[in-house]
């Protein structure tokens, strides 16, 4: 086995990731500032027409139900609201930030497939739960992301993540652990630093395989348990995927009864055909 | 059932497809009811009202394409669910959740 890997070895190649636009930092900046000037932010979106579009095409899918079409940020804006506009800029100019293919083995879309589904149905389990929808669809969309800084900074390393995990057939959480030393949490949570993520985000992405440790948030639960229901839903499309461990504090907490959950499982693949659809294309 | 329709995209919809829900628009009207045959013309008035997918039933099946679709789906949640093992009751969330999405993939009845 090779030399295990430690979190500043991570911190240390965060600089060699790509960067995301400077106005999609300057949007996660301020995510708890309340003076900002949204209509410079709007016009500074609106210089990047993929980045709008996307965005725009997250909009007016029915996700949202509106009854207008936008055509430009600002109405987006005006219909939505600030936060959730924010936030599906965020995953529009996220999913297209890290290059494919740098790893042997680790299947991108397959990443995105998992990030999209789990951000639809941590939505779809917020708005039951009345806890913030936006929140609970991004840190659903960002949780894994560790993974793909591990897959980004240390491909050959994350190949041979990858083989230890066919081999024994376990959880990829525990064949980072034990090949390379770290696992994508920790690399989420530097990320989270660099990117200067929320409070609630970083919380959400470091407990989310841990949500019953004290401290770690309601949002760690609700990303928990969205992350299980898609794994047993089968949305990755993953041959050889795998259901996780499932905590029992956190199944608790939501209460789930089975009209809940026959709902949650119909919303969530509907909604992940739909958003899938515009980010994968 | 779920495991009788999929989503497709408008552009994947031929006419003649039936749909398998009813299907309301962005206000929550009914459009069209369960069971509609598609036509051409019905499609192409689709994008007006906002809808890019449509739940289409699928073909009917024979009982014996039935129970082995019925199998298949039980066999791949087992895999799915193999770092789990059902009697052991310290593992109940899990072992919930995989009873809540055989009923979802299998239908209720069959599998109680």
């Amino acid at each position: 086995m090779r030399d295990q890997l430690s979190y500043d070895d991570v911190v240390k190649n965060l600089q060699d990731l790509p960067s995301l636009p400077a106005v999609v930092m300057e949007l996660l900046n301020s995510i708890e500032q309340e003076d900002i000037d949204i209509a410079v932010l709007a016009k500074k979106v609106s210089h990047d027409q993929a980045l709008t579009a996307k965005t725009l095409r997250l909009a007016n899918s029915s996700l949202y139900g509106l009854q207008v079409k936008v055509t430009t940020i600002q109405q987006a804006i005006t219909y939505l609201g600030f936060q959730t506009t924010r936030n599906l800029i965020t995953a529009a100019a996220v999913t297209g930030c890290f290059a494919e293919g740098a790893c042997r083995g680790f299947d991108h879309k397959a990443f995105w497939r998992h990030s999209i589904a789990t951000a639809a149905c941590a939505k779809v389990l917020a708005r039951h739960m009345r806890f913030n929808q936006d929140y609970a669809f991004t840190a659903g969309l960002l949780h894994d992301v560790g993974r793909l800084v591990l897959v980004s900074c240390f491909p050959e390393r994350y190949a041979d993540v990858i083989a230890y995990r066919e081999a024994h057939d376990c959880t990829l959480l525990d064949a980072e652990r034990t090949a390379m030393g770290i696992d994508h949490v920790d690399a989420g949570l530097a990320l989270a630093e660099h990117w200067n993520f929320s409070d609630t985000m970083r919380l959400a992405i470091g407990g989310h395989h841990e949500p019953e440790r004290p401290g770690a948030g309601f949002l760690a639960t609700i990303i928990h348990v969205a992350d299980a229901v898609v794994h047993a839903l089968d949305l990755a499309r993953q041959e050889d995927d795998l259901v996780p461990a499932v905590s029992t504090v956190a199944w608790q907490a939501l209460a789930l009864n089975e009209d809940t959950c026959l709902h949650l499982f119909r919303e969530t693949e509907l909604q992940f055909e739909e958003i899938s659809m515009v980010l994968l294309s | 059932m779920s495991a009788s329709f999929q989503h497709l995209t408008l552009s994947q919809v031929q006419p003649g497809m039936v749909l398998s829900d009813e299907l309301l628009d962005v206000h929550g009207k009914v459009l069209l009811p369960q069971g509609t045959v598609l036509t051409a013309e019905m499609l192409a008035l689709m994008p007006r009202h906002g809808i890019e997918a449509l739940p289409i039933a699928l073909a009917a099946q024979s009982p014996a394409e039935a129970a082995e679709e019925r199998s298949r789906q039980l066999e791949r949640i087992g895999y799915l669910f193999r770092l789990h093992d059902p009697d052991n009751g310290e593992d109940w969330a899990a072992n919930s959740l995989r009873r809540l999405v055989t009923d979802y993939r299998t239908g209720k009845e069959e599998a109680a």
